[in-house]
């Protein structure tokens, strides 16, 4: 007889094999890339008015918080709404990873239910959806950038490295808040409370410079912080980013991913009793 | 999950079952929240409850066997074909499945009621580990058995139930694995489709493939399966041929061959 396929057997808790599960998730990549693009065309970003709207919903939202800062701070000006749109399309994509990501578990049920295959595969599509959403801000963002005319300079392209540590925390909160989700069902109503907190603790409708060294030597607290500051300096400024600032940041984004990471696949096997 | 089917012989095992127990925790409430969690705080309550779904089950599936699964509902019979499938792991034995993995690809389709059929199909496909050229090599045919026409790239949410299972059935006896597990998909649709389903049944069962059957409808098992476990409170009460397995269950629910039971419902 040859030998067994699929073996069964009870787990320890912990982790699944990692081998394994990491070929049986890239064997199955397309499903990532199919399920993002049926989202998107579902909802009509494949259209010509759907792509406008992904485009105008951020400008929109920049000229609003334009005027908030104009009214509250008194004088502004064009580099500062360059700060602005900058970090704020880059705190959409975290922001759009995580009102993704909490659902993708409980709504993926049917599926869970009825079929074997990596989980994470989920949460991660939610994180793609979003990233494919936020690359048109991006375009967005350098057109405003010219015509602002703020000078280009090579140290602009440490703005690779920032987003790939930005794209690493989001899929870290992507994935830890679709495994909450499935055991505390209400943690989506109270997601936009915390990423409007995210929104006001971050460098956003402000520069980072700017802060108060009290409140400064809370921002530790904040992983959106050292990479919205970086983000800024980068592509606004045109100046290199600082290392510690980088460092921290890369720390928050490896640091959320693993713990993420482990909490979710040592729960995974269960999901499917627990929805 | 490959498959590319190599030739099985008859009476080969396909599907062993060990000592299989499962047990697990679920929540009592249906939608657990933080909110509930935080208000019955310093109550004690309990939130959760332990389930003994199987308790010690053995079981064989040969190649070349058509094998109705029966019981009451919530004797375990779900969840036994999930642990196969490889969907939920279990507490206690081993259970080896040789041969490309039969899922529950089934119900899996429509998990996105906003997404057309023709979306879903793929992502279910994608997800149960068929590659893209696969699913497309089968889609023409589940499309049209099916008969959805052009609904099938409607959002699935306007579907019927009977649409809706309709393309879940096609999909599963369309994609052509070793071991085929049908979950209580048998008895949807109307009475055509219902017979077109049965007749694809039994054109599925051949000497390379293992059939699993979930079903209340007793005739029908009769008349397709060549053996028939019984599975009562998680436990496999009787394993043998159709008839008198299911004449013992039926004496069992003190029912006898009632029309209700023999009826497909």
């Amino acid at each position: 007889m040859s030998a067994p396929l699929q073996v069964y057997e009870p787990f320890t808790a912990g982790l699944p094999p990692l081998i394994r599960y990491w070929k049986s998730l890239w064997s199955r990549r397309t499903f990532i890339s199919e399920y993002s693009r049926s989202e998107l065309r579902e909802q009509h970003f494949d259209s010509v008015f759907g792509q406008l709207w992904l485009v105008l919903n951020p400008l929109l939202l920049s000229a609003v918080y334009f005027l908030l800062i104009v009214i509250i701070g008194g004088a502004s000006d064009a580099t500062r709404y360059a700060h602005l749109t900058a970090t704020l399309f880059l705190f959409y994509l975290v922001a759009n990873s995580l009102t993704g990501g909490v659902k993708s578990i409980t709504a993926g049920q049917r599926l869970i239910l009825n079929t074997a295959f990596p989980r994470i595969m989920l949460p991660i599509s939610a994180v793609v959806i979003a990233v494919f959403k936020f690359l048109p801000t991006l375009v967005v963002f350098l057109i405003i950038r010219t015509i602002v005319g703020l000078p280009f300079s090579w140290q602009m392209l440490w703005a690779f490295p920032v987003l790939l540590i930005a794209m690493l925390l989001a899929l870290g909160l992507a994935i830890t808040i679709s495994c909450i989700n499935v055991y505390f069902r209400d943690i989506a109503s109270f997601l936009p409370y915390l990423t409007r907190s995210l929104l006001y603790l971050s460098p956003i409708l402000y520069e980072a410079s700017a802060l108060k060294p009290k409140l400064m030597a809370l921002e530790v607290l904040n992983p959106l912080f050292p990479i919205l500051d970086s983000w800024s300096r980068v592509l606004v400024h045109g100046q290199a980013p600082q290392v510690s600032s980088l460092l921290a940041g890369l720390a928050w984004a490896i640091g959320v991913f693993l713990i993420g990471t482990y909490f979710f696949l040592s729960r995974e096997r269960e999901f499917a009793v627990r929805l | 999950m490959p498959s590319v089917s190599n030739s099985h012989k008859t009476n080969e095992i396909a599907v062993s079952v060990r000592g299989l127990g499962l047990t697990y925790t679920t929540a009592i409430d249906r939608r657990p929240t933080l909110k509930a969690r935080v208000k019955s705080l310093g109550r004690g309550s309990k939130h959760t409850r332990v389930i003994r779904a199987l308790d010690n089950v053995n079981l064989d599936v040969e190649y070349g066997q058509v094998l109705g699964v029966i019981g009451t509902n919530g004797a375990g019979k779900s969840s036994m074909m999930r642990v196969i499938a490889g969907i939920i792991p279990p507490s206690q034995g081993r259970i080896e499945v040789f041969g490309s993995v039969s899922t529950l690809l089934a119900l899996g389709v429509g998990f996105n009621s906003l997404m057309s059929g023709r979306d879903n199909v793929f992502l279910g496909g994608l997800a149960a580990g068929m590659s893209r050229d696969e699913i497309e090599s089968h889609f023409q045919e589940i499309a049209d058995f099916s008969e959805l026409g052009e609904a099938i790239d409607a959002p699935m949410r306007t579907y019927s139930s009977g649409m809706f299972s309709r393309l879940a059935f096609s999909v599963a006896a369309t994609v052509r694995p070793d071991i085929l597990i049908v979950d209580e998909a048998l008895s949807t649709g109307d009475a055509k489709f219902k017979e077109k389903s049965l007749n694809r049944i039994k054109e599925l069962r051949s000497d390379d493939r293992a059939l699993i059957l979930v079903s209340h409808a007793m005739a029908t098992l009769r008349d397709v399966c060549n053996d028939v476990a019984w599975i009562h409170k998680g436990k496999l009460v009787q394993r043998g041929a159709p008839d008198t397995t299911i004449d013992a269950y039926q004496e069992f629910l003190q029912v006898g061959k009632s029309a209700a039971i023999d009826e497909d419902v």
